[in-house]
């Protein structure tokens, strides 16, 4: 059976399955992977079509030796998830090429398993679940159809037994899956795969290079506030601070990292929340400006007030955090600080410097000073735009004299500039600002297109304050299709989302559904463990406990399992008379005498009788009661309730063992 | 690792011949008497879902754990139906087998499935041969098993298997099922004598002109008479069975002598016996066969065949 040869119709049927579960890689894996296995397969299919078998064991490891050296090449390792996922591809490309027996189309299922793993652990959808499931439903039926001697059951009649076995299989994989233990922390370091570009927020930030932003509905983070939500204008989620100027583009300077953030004195009411972020291969979190607690025992607040992990994130992580929106500083700048904050390159933008040195000679007073620059903003025909016109090195310059319009990374790149050179310590900070409410899942959205930027000033004796410049544009010199600037209450919707209002909803609803799967599927961990056994009513639970109750569990999962799978042998009959007396038969074939086929029950007492003389006077009694149950006329019968008492109290003692 | 394999085999094999007695057929397989373990390709499986789970694990992925979780599920469901494929079927096989020394024996094993679950794949193993067959539901199926037997000699087979690796053959499970078989292996016909009468031939008057077909009367019927030999028209009338007799059957029988076969070795005398044996028969004359110990009377027919050929098969074995 093992070495028999395959058939052009397995074949095929193992590479769709194949080509279904490699499928799920298609963003992942390079194209020319999947150009090596299409063509594999392709060939095989072809040899086999016009009847030859394998080529020879030659062919194959040339082309081997040909191929392996090139995903080296191209991942320079074998460990990541990524390139075990190629190398595990193309051996089941090339063990389709090289197929011959039965031998081969177990290995070839075995990895497509295994692929639709490595798929899962790429990807976290409801769907590609959905999806695998089914290829792997596809694949047990396809092994079913080569692995029957003679001729193979049919398509549908495969697929059924199929689906039975995975149905049966899910209560035990649920009670697995629930109650086995999870690990805090890895068994070993993941090997950190060069992802995809990363989106969202970087700690460079030059305005005058993009000449169109994309808004992207891509989301962010989620957020769950304990209580009411702060209003929309103090709604800043804080990302990295950027705060090294060189007349053309922001970036994070790394001296600024070490060291601890200065104390700060929290004013009005305090924050809880939680924000559920989504992986963006960077090391920051958001929190809401400005944080003071937070659950993640490996991330750092660094002095700039942005909560760091020690590692990018590469998985969804839930951060729960306090923060107040009103805060003051309580310690005065220190005066290597206040350099840094000052700094910006002499030689560039000298029409803002000098516009600057005007207005601090006019503005004394710091405050004032902001507040003329923002007027200037409102005032002046400046325009708020996605599309801007590209800037040279002097962009400040050609931003505030010349052309006039920009997004809020121009804004706030042009305020913190004059602050600096009007000697005021000013910093660009980046984040997500406003969010929409999901009135279905009452959490807050915060997408890609609510990223922002504005700045901070630092104030003697308050400390740094937030100034949004980009808020003080007038409403009406918002432009290309904006119906709300980055200020207002709402998100920048699309033209098309406001118009029909049940497409907001109905996506509104789906990322409910999305939040959902997140919070009790995707983020289900040791503490969601604890709190299950909590509602099991098991005082104290810790993880010993946890292991009785997977056992526990088990066991009743198994017994059921057992209980299903052999309750279709014989599925009890209608007739309780039969029924009573195949009990009374079994009683009789456990204690040693089982009745014959051809026996009727007057014939088996008989025997019975004769082989065991002390259950003689009791068994001829019962199947002389069942006869009667079955032939005699009613008036003559014991009752079916007497009889069934009676095979129930029947106990025959087995055979007494014949020394030998 | 193989002959490991073997001796494990053999001693779980002695252990349930002990553990289950002798069993008398047909039997029903009881749950508690079929073993099961994984195939080459289920360790490969198992090492492969280990790894899936071992992976989720570190990854901590939620989704990549169900996964592996379900798919070991499934590996353990398959085990209970590769287990009750075999369960409660009930097998059936002929007691007594002939056949010749140097060919094969053909053993039929009877099973009979009462449940309504289609039982495939069902494999019986006896005498390190193999058949496959299947058994539909509230059907019953034959399975034969053709075994090469080498030697002359009465031959019992106390244990044969029921093995199965449906569904998927990730597992296999086995049944010992403790039936007495015996084999009566005759020996293979072969000589170059002619038959004691066909040397004799002037003597004899029997066999001249009146032939085969010299109808001679009646006698009652008896099981092995060629069919053709039936008086069918007695039958048709409503009277009892009867074989019509020729002259020839009727005339005298020739004896199949040990005695006239002095100075050949043993298995030669025996194999030009068994050789004349069959030549006798198919010629249709009555003959006898006289052993030292044993002898045979003169008759005709295939019951009388099959006695003639298994006393030659048991000779020397001191078997009745």
């Amino acid at each position: 059976m093992i070495n028999e040869r395959v058939s052009y119709e397995q074949l095929l049927g193992i590479s769709g399955c194949l080509a279904l579960a490699l499928l799920a890689h298609v963003t992942t894996l390079p194209l020319w992977v999947f150009a090596i296995i299409v063509a594999c397969g392709l060939t095989r299919l072809w040899l086999a079509r016009s009847g030859r078998g394998a080529p020879p064991r030659g062919v194959l490891i040339a082309f081997a030796a040909l191929v392996m050296p090139l995903l080296f090449l191209r991942f320079h390792t074998f460990n990541g998830l990524v390139a075990g996922t190629a190398l595990l591809s193309v051996t089941a490309g090339l063990k389709l090429l090289e197929t011959k027996t039965q031998r081969d189309i177990y290995i070839i299922t075995l990895i497509i398993y295994f692929v639709s793993l490595a798929a899962l652990l790429e990807g976290d959808s409801f769907w590609l679940l959905a999806y695998l499931i089914g290829v792997c439903w596809l694949t047990t039926a396809t092994l079913l159809r080569a692995t029957s001697s003679g001729p193979a059951p049919g398509w549908r009649r495969s697929l059924r037994f199929g689906g039975r076995v995975l149905a049966q299989a899910l209560p035990l994989a649920l009670v697995f899956w629930l109650l086995f233990p999870r690990f805090a922390a890895p068994l070993w370091q993941i090997p950190n795969d060069s992802k995809t570009a990363a989106s969202g927020l970087s700690d460079t930030m030059s305005p005058g290079d993009i000449t169109q932003l994309a808004l992207s509905d891509e989301i962010a983070f989620r957020v769950r506030f304990d209580s009411a939500a702060p209003p929309s204008q103090e709604r800043y989620w804080r990302g990295p601070v950027l705060d090294y100027f060189d007349g053309h583009t922001w970036t994070r300077s790394t001296s600024g990292i070490g060291g601890a953030p200065p104390p700060l004195q929290p004013q009005g009411p305090a924050y809880r929340y939680t924000v559920m972020m989504e992986p963006h291969q960077h090391r920051w979190l958001f929190m809401l400006d400005w944080p003071s607690s937070w659950n993640q025992p490996r991330a750092e607040l660094s002095n700039d007030y942005t909560l760091m992990e020690p590692e990018p994130l590469s998985r969804p992580v839930d951060v729960v955090g306090t923060s107040h929106t009103h805060v003051q500083y309580s310690e005065p700048l220190k005066p290597r600080t206040r350099m840094r904050e000052l700094q910006q390159p002499q030689s560039r933008n000298p029409r803002t410097q000098q516009l600057a040195r005007e207005m601090r000679s006019a503005h004394p007073d710091d405050m004032e000073l902001v507040g003329a620059v923002l007027g200037m903003f409102r005032q002046q025909p400046f325009y708020y735009t996605l599309t801007p016109p590209k800037l040279s090195d002097n962009s400040v310059d050609e931003f505030l004299f010349d052309t006039k319009r920009g997004f809020c990374g121009h804004y706030a790149s042009a305020f913190a500039a004059l602050m600096r050179a009007a000697g005021i310590p000013a910093r660009v900070v980046t984040g997500y600002q406003g969010g929409t409410l999901n009135p279905y899942g009452n959490y807050w959205i915060l997408r890609q297109s609510d990223a922002h930027a504005w700045t901070e000033v630092w104030i003697d004796g308050h400390g740094w304050t937030r100034i949004d410049p980009t808020a003080a544009i007038a409403p009406e010199r918002v432009e290309s299709g904006l119906a709300d600037a980055v200020n207002a209450d709402d998100t920048l919707a699309s033209r098309w989302q406001r118009k029909t209002p049940w497409f907001a909803g109905a996506r509104l609803r789906l990322d409910m559904l999305r939040e959902i799967w997140r919070e009790r599927i995707l983020d289900f961990d040791q503490d969601s463990q604890r709190k299950l056994l909590e509602m099991l009513k098991i005082p104290e639970p810790d993880g010993q406990k946890l292991v009785m109750v997977l056992g526990a569990a088990m066991a009743l999962a198994f017994a059921w399992l057992t209980w299903q799978i052999h309750r279709e042998l014989a599925p009890p009959s209608k007739d309780v008379t039969a029924r009573t007396y195949a009990r009374l038969c079994a009683k009789l074939a456990a204690a040693g005498i089982a009745r014959k086929a051809h026996e009727g029950a007057e014939a088996y007492a008989m025997r019975v009788a004769q082989e065991r003389p002390d259950l003689a006077d009791t068994v001829v009694a019962l199947c002389r009661h069942y006869s009667s149950l079955r032939y005699a006329p009613p008036s003559a019968r014991i009752t079916l309730g007497q009889f069934q008492a009676a095979v129930r109290a029947f106990r025959p003692k087995p055979r007494p063992r014949l020394a030998r | 690792m193989s002959s490991l394999r073997q001796a494990a085999t053999n001693r779980l094999r002695a252990w349930a011949m002990r553990r289950h007695g002798r069993d008398s057929l047909p039997i029903s397989i009881q749950r508690r008497r079929i073993y099961l373990l994984p195939t080459r390709f289920g360790v490969m499986l198992g090492a492969i879902l280990g790894a899936m789970m071992i992976a989720g694990l570190n990854y901590n992925s939620n989704l990549a754990l169900g996964f592996a979780f379900l798919m070991s599920s499934m590996a353990v469901v398959i085990m209970h139906h590769c287990n009750r494929n075999l369960q409660r079927l009930s097998v059936d096989v002929t007691p007594e087998v002939d056949a010749f020394a140097g060919r094969e024996a053909t053993f039929e094993f009877e099973l009979r499935n009462g449940s309504n679950l289609d039982r495939r794949d069902i494999e019986v193993r006896c005498l390190s041969a193999a058949g496959m067959g299947n058994a539909a539901a509230q059907e019953g199926g034959t399975i034969e098993v053709i075994a090469p037997v080498a030697q002359r000699g009465v031959t019992r087979v106390h244990q044969f298997e029921l093995r199965t690796r449906y569904p998927f053959g990730w597992f296999y499970a086995w049944t010992y099922v403790q039936g007495l078989i015996t084999i009566y292996v005759a020996p293979s016909p072969a000589g170059t004598k002619t038959l004691p009468s066909a040397g004799a031939k002037g003597t004899g008057t029997h066999s001249e002109a009146r032939g085969d077909e010299d109808f001679s009367g009646l006698r009652a019927y008896e099981p092995g008479v060629p069919l053709k030999h039936m008086a069918w028209k007695v039958l048709a009338r409503g009277g009892e069975a009867a074989v019509r007799n020729y002259s020839s059957l009727a005339a005298q029988p020739e004896w199949l002598e040990w005695s006239a076969l002095e100075g050949m070795d043993i298995e030669a005398r025996l194999s030009q016996l068994c050789l004349w044996v069959l030549e006798s028969d198919s010629a249709q004359r009555p003959y006898g066969l006289r052993l030292p110990g044993r002898e045979i009377a003169p008759s005709g027919g295939a019951a009388h065949r099959f006695a003639c050929l298994r006393a030659l098969a048991a000779f020397g074995a001191g078997e009745s």
